[in-house]
């Protein structure tokens, strides 16, 4: 089996377990051709839509991915602040962002995305009951995931980042982002290394952290544990 | 897989075994214990352990050549057909209660009869001034995960192990120039590595220097050696060997040599009845996947006769 179908193959099986909605918005750029019809003007945007609907489409109608122009909705994108496409929200019930994708999941990427989307569904997370103990010592956050499709150890990091997100009630949000598609980004961190997490913009964890060390940096003390 | 799938999590039930770590010597002994029909739960800190970040693997009976993230996906596939839970997570201390243990990590406490501890090497660092300062903006640990970040650069890599020569010619597949700086007089790769290291263009080999300091502005720039030099370099991999991660171990005692490493026999027992150690956390002189599956298997063996003495029903 080729690794593109192994892939393909981890997507069908898990996202058929799926067992309640979600709901994705995914933006993109649409420019309108001279005979009406619109077609994607971003490079990336084609490919990126292919990939999700593999998502969507194996997951017995659970999950919907709603692609919305930029140029469309521009109240929309300026209201979340989309400054550029691809880009995938997890949107919470309050209309909260919670976590931002400028990546897409595939490769190693495809079980922390899946494993996010389950979360979100409201699927039992492991970190919950440690996050919100100690969410009173938490600021408000955003925990930023500079990543490659390479990087061994960045699917975990991604995965624990992104529970965390959901588990913290809105105060903690995640942005994923592929630096290889996104090099200005990495350029503007003078990050050379994968794993690098940035919480807040201030505190740095270079390379393969556990959830412990995420927590304690986010809290900036000791994580409080109550069994 | 650390998709974490609660409902094949008991947090209440005492397993019969534990195993800590993500890596082949974890997995191996996972693997096992499950075919013993053992209730068995992996808590790894990372899935995939060091193996996962190298390139390449041509010494893995059976498998020709594969990448060390191909070959750990293979150890995740095996694990999954055989529905073993797996928890990202870091277990910090461990307790003995009555007939059993209790492990706490930061999220959770589990209970488990009897436990492997697999938990690996971290990697050592060089001890110099800018290591820290330049981690992850030039400074690496990780040639696979960092490597593409100096396509068409000049990098070193210091140190003169098999895994050292590994990473510089993985190194050398996209950068301009690599460096090895070893401070002995040659370089201990295996032969066909070394071989191939000889024949590279791209590598050139500086004995008997070590660094003193790496330099740069955001980004590293250069490195001094202890002869005083000042060398341009645009990546500094690290690969200087590693220090176990045995400090769960110790916290209930388990006896350890002056490296650290965990001393186990050859049924992979330590000195605490019901506490198994496996792979490169453990004292065996040659350290490599294989060799941490072969005690992981060792032990998932040994903690089932130890649980069958204990006359508990599974
Ligand atoms: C560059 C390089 C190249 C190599 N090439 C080869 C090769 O070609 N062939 C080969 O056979 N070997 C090779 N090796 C050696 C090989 O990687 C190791 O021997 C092997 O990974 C050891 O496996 P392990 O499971 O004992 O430990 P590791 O792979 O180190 O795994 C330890 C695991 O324990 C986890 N952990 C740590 N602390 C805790 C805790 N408190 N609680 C829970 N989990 C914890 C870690 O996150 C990790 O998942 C290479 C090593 C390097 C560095």
């Amino acid at each position: 089996m080729s690794q593109d179908d192994r892939y393909k193959e981890i997507i069908k099986r898990e996202m058929a377990k799926l067992k309640k909605p979600v709901k994705l918005k995914v933006f993109t750029s649409q420019r309108v051709q001279p005979d009406g019809t619109k077609i994607r003007a971003c490079m990336d945007c084609g490919q990126f839509m292919v990939l999700l609907r593999v998502y969507e489409e194996n997951s017995n109608g659970m999950l919907t991915i709603e692609e919305l122009s930029i140029d469309d909705n521009p109240e929309f994108a300026k209201r979340y602040d989309i400054t550029r496409v691809p880009t995938i929200l997890f949107i919470d019930n309050n209309g909260r962002e919670i976590i931002r994708y400028l990546a897409a999941p595939k490769g190693g990427e495809i079980q922390p995305f899946i494993q996010t989307i389950f979360t979100f569904a409201g699927m039992p997370n492991y970190y919950e009951t440690t996050i919100r103990q100690n969410l009173d010592r938490i600021p408000p956050s955003t925990i930023k995931i500079m990543m490659t499709e390479t990087c061994p150890y960045c699917p975990q990091v991604i995965a624990i980042s992104n529970s965390f997100a959901i588990a913290s009630e809105g105060k903690i949000r995640t942005v994923v982002i592929d630096i290889m598609a996104n090099p200005d980004i990495g350029q503007y961190y003078d990050a050379a290394g994968v794993p690098y997490t940035i919480i807040n913009d201030q505190k740095t964890l270079v390379g393969m952290v556990g959830p412990n060390e995420i927590l304690k940096a986010l809290i900036g003390g000791n994580i409080r544990v109550q069994y | 897989m650390f998709n974490i799938d609660m409902e094949s999590i008991d947090l209440e039930k005492i397993y019969d075994l534990i195993v800590l770590g993500g890596g082949p010597a974890a997995i191996g002994c996972a693997i096992y214990a499950a075919r013993f029909a053992m209730d068995v739960l992996v808590v790894g800190k990372t899935f995939g352990g060091l193996i996962a970040t190298t390139h390449i693997v041509e010494n893995y009976p059976a498998i020709t050549s594969i990448s060390g993230q191909g070959l750990m996906d293979m150890f995740k596939d095996h694990m999954d057909s055989l529905n073993i839970p797996y928890i990202s997570d870091a277990i910090r201390s461990i307790d003995k209660v009555d007939d059993h243990f209790e492990l706490h990590s930061f999220f959770q406490k589990f209970k488990a009869y009897s436990i492997c501890i697999s938990t690996g090497t971290e990697r050592r660092k060089l001890g110099v001034p800018g290591e820290e300062e330049f981690a992850g903006r030039g400074v690496s640990y990780c040639a696979t995960c960092d490597g593409p970040f100096f396509k068409d650069k000049i990098v070193c890599v210091i140190g003169g192990s098999d895994s050292a020569a590994k990473e510089a010619l993985f190194l050398a597949q996209n950068t301009k120039k690599v460096y090895i700086i070893y401070r002995g007089e040659e370089i201990r790769a295996e032969p066909i590595n070394k071989k191939r290291v000889y024949e590279n263009d791209k590598i050139e080999i500086i004995y008997k220097t070590k660094i003193v300091e790496i330099k740069g502005d955001n980004t590293v720039k250069s490195v001094i050696f202890d002869n005083g030099k000042e060398f341009d370099i645009d990546g500094v991999f690290i690969e200087i060997g590693s220090t176990p991660n045995s400090d769960v171990a110790k916290s209930i005692g388990v006896e350890t040599n002056v490296k650290g490493e965990i001393k186990i026999n050859r049924k992979s027992e330590t000195n605490i009845p019901g506490i198994f150690a496996a792979g490169d956390v453990a004292d065996a002189p040659f350290k490599q996947a294989i060799t941490g599956v072969s005690e992981g298997v060792i032990a998932a063996y040994s903690a089932f006769d130890y649980v069958k003495e204990m006359n508990i029903e599974y």
